[in-house]
């Protein structure tokens, strides 16, 4: 009888069209244009080497030595073109330079459009001005401290500590599909909350014809969960595999641990849908509309709509980062990527385990009763 | 004498200070096909709830089988087919898996399912329509499906809940055949419905049902035999004087007249020339008169003179 039922409950679930829609469909579509969104901020900002053209008009030691620096090693920033005044102005309308640097006394630079590059530009030509002053200054005061000068110069400041992330992905944009995901795991509530639906004899004609048969009440509701659950997982694996192999997105970590976390993620969807379910009287309709918006709310508090609010919560109230299930879910895809050591990862995990044992188990008390007083 | 399937016993069920069921009781045997007749809320299907162990009730004790039975009564349940009053079957699945699905809740061996399916399919006429989902059939046909899905495992008690409503009267003459072929097998059989004709049509025994008292049971022989009236006689007469009426009110065996201008009702108790003796008397008045029925009592007027309202008035 168990696998009889377990077989009909994935039959019928899988052909659901509400599922397939919300579970599977939807993901791949929002996840799709995720990428199209982020991916044109990737490449807005993405930073090549920039074509520049030159025109020196006298020579400059100074600015010919800063030059020497920006054009060569493994990686340079810019790409000389050394011309005249009117071949380079061809070049900037031709687009094949981003700007003309003109050297003379001083350095100059004319551009022909704003935006990020010329902004770049522009921050090179006045470090290379501000250079320029203190290593003529230095020549000038004192010319034995002219190399200790440009040793200083040379050497980079920074106030920040370097942190080794374990991944090597410390990517803002990623968190908004380790939410996507939250919401893909959250939204089996609807298979649970069928399971819960359909076994309760006050809920439904199909729960009471159980209800009558000679199947224990105990197996229909397991392989119902089970079917679900597993239904559920079919749905996150479908989901991480096409975010992370077609769409490229780089959740870092190991690829096992993604899949365990996203089919723990999907299990504890369905116990939510099954928790909620099994509270009270109230019709099928009005749980499932109570299940939309609770998993709404709690996405919006996950950061799905709204990127920085998980920030503001982290500060404001904390404890709501904590309970929430849908940011636990998206923390434990983020420990995963970002922490070298999985202590917090697993702490995530167990909390998911936890929740989902709290939910499944309160679903039962609720829904074991075989007698109704009413139906 | 044949077993008794179902006993039960004082019922009483309330539902805060509605009393659903009161003081109710009923023994069915073997090889019956029982009818619950009454009105909407009279408590049938309260009846068949309590009976199935779905329902809590108040006081009271049902046994079936000669066994008690109670929510985890899986071997009871296993000889008990319902066919519930709304169809409930799953949209997702197709015929031949909903009734297959449903049998799987007691059979487990999947060969011998297969053939009740085979059959079931077969009995209520869905050879065309297996690969139909539900969606995609008629509401006789769906009726249908909902019948198979409850009798496939070859119940020993079957309790069909209203199954005719919102039937066509093709597919309620081809359920009703049915239930009196499943009887044949050797099915016991509880039927409620508020639709009399059937009920008169294939129940043995009949408990006519209201406000939550059993108010009669018998053959529907013995319900009629309850009753004074006998026959009734109707006559289309547009003049009918006082005194005429009179006369006819005081025949043998005639115990109520009533004239509403247009038709005169004569309700007799017994006797054989009833209506020879109405129109002999109408004539001698040279009295025009247009068409003459004459009706035997149906549990209609068994239920009217009961409680003092026609069953039909209480279902509005």
């Amino acid at each position: 009888m168990f696998k009889h039922n377990l077989a009909y409950e994935l039959k019928e679930v899988l052909r659901v069209k509400e599922f397939i829609l919300w579970l599977m469909l939807f993901p791949i579509i929002l996840g799709t244009l995720f990428k199209v969104a982020f991916g044109s901020i990737y490449s807005s900002e993405l930073f090549d080497t920039i074509p520049v053209a030159v025109v020196k008009t006298t020579e400059n030691e100074v600015a010919d030595r800063m030059m020497e620096a920006l054009t060569e090693g493994e990686s340079p920033m810019l790409i000389a073109t050394y011309t005249d005044e009117e071949s380079a102005k061809q070049l900037l309308l031709d687009g094949k330079a981003e700007g003309i640097l003109t050297i003379g006394e001083s350095m100059e630079l004319t551009v022909s459009r704003t935006g990020m590059i010329p902004t770049v530009l522009q921050e090179i030509v006045s470090r290379c001005k501000l250079y320029e002053t203190v290593i003529r200054d230095a020549i000038a005061t004192d010319p034995a401290s002219v190399e200790t000068v440009i040793a200083k110069l040379s050497a980079e400041v920074n106030a920040c500590r370097d942190v080794s992330p374990a991944a090597d992905n410390p990517d803002v944009y990623v968190q908004y599909f380790y939410n996507l995901i939250a919401m893909v795991a959250i939204c089996g509530n609807m298979t649970g909350l069928h399971v819960s639906t359909n076994n309760q004899a006050n809920q439904s004609l199909l729960g009471a014809r159980k209800n009558c048969s000679a199947t224990p009440k105990g197996i229909y509701l397991t392989t119902g969960l089970i079917g679900s659950c597993i239904a559920q997982s079919v749905s996150m694996v479908l989901c991480v595999t096409f975010l992370r192999f077609v769409l490229r997105v780089n959740f870092g970590g190991s690829l096992l641990l993604l899949y365990l976390v996203s089919i723990l993620s999907g299990c504890l969807g369905v116990a939510f849908g099954f928790f909620i379910g099994s509270i009270g009287k109230m019709k099928h309709e009005g749980k499932s509309a109570i299940a939309i918006t609770v998993s709404l709310a709690l996405c919006f508090l996950s950061g799905l709509m709204m990127g920085n609010i998980k920030g503001i919560l982290a500060v404001k109230a904390p404890w709501v980062n904590r309970i929430n299930p849908v940011a636990i879910i998206s923390d434990s895809f983020y420990c995963l990527n970002m922490y070298s050591d999985y202590r917090r990862f697993f702490t995530k995990i167990i909390a998911i385990v936890i929740y989902i044992a709290v939910f499944t188990v309160l679903g039962v008390l609720f829904t074991r009763r075989k007698k109704y007083a009413s139906i | 004498m044949k077993p008794t399937v179902v006993k039960i016993d004082n019922l009483v069920k309330r539902y805060g200070e509605l009393v659903a069921l009161d003081h109710f009781s009923l023994e069915i045997k073997e090889g019956e096909i029982f009818g619950l007749l009454g009105p909407n809320g009279s408590g049938k299907t309260t009846t068949i709830n309590c009976l199935l162990s779905l329902l809590s009730y108040d006081k009271g004790e049902i046994e079936v089988f000669g066994r008690e039975m109670t929510p985890t009564s899986y071997d009871i349940k296993r000889e008990i087919g319902v066919i519930m009053q709304n169809v409930a079957v799953l949209d997702e699945l197709s015929v031949w898996e909903n009734i297959d699905y449903f049998c799987g809740l007691y059979i487990a061996d999947k060969e011998k399912r297969k053939a009740c399916v085979e059959e079931a399919i077969k009995f209520v006429g869905l050879e065309d329509f297996v690969n139909f989902r539900p969606k995609k059939l008629s509401g006789g046909l769906l009726r249908r499906l909902n019948i198979a899905c409850g009798i496939a495992h070859k119940p020993k008690l079957i309790i069909l809940d209203e199954p005719t409503v919102a039937v066509d009267p093709q597919s309620r003459n081809r359920i009703l055949e049915g239930i009196q072929e499943l009887n044949r097998e050797g099915a016991t059989v509880i039927y409620t419905s508020h639709y009399m004709e059937e009920v008169e049509q294939i129940c043995t025994r009949i408990a006519i049902m209201d406000k939550g008292r059993k108010i009669a049971e018998g053959t529907k022989d013995e319900l009629k035999g309850m009753i004074r009236n006998t026959e009734s006689v109707s006559i289309e007469i547009l003049e009918l004087p006082d005194d005429i009426r009179e006369k006819i009110a005081h025949l043998p065996h005639v115990y109520e007249t009533d004239y509403d201008g247009a038709k005169l009702t004569v309700r007799c108790s017994g006797g054989r020339h009833n209506l020879i003796r109405i129109l002999a008397v109408l004539q001698e008045a040279e009295l025009g008169f247009g068409r003459v029925y004459s009706e035997l009592p149906t549990l209609n007027d068994v239920f009217l003179e009961i409680t003092g309202t026609a069953l039909r008035d209480s279902m509005e």
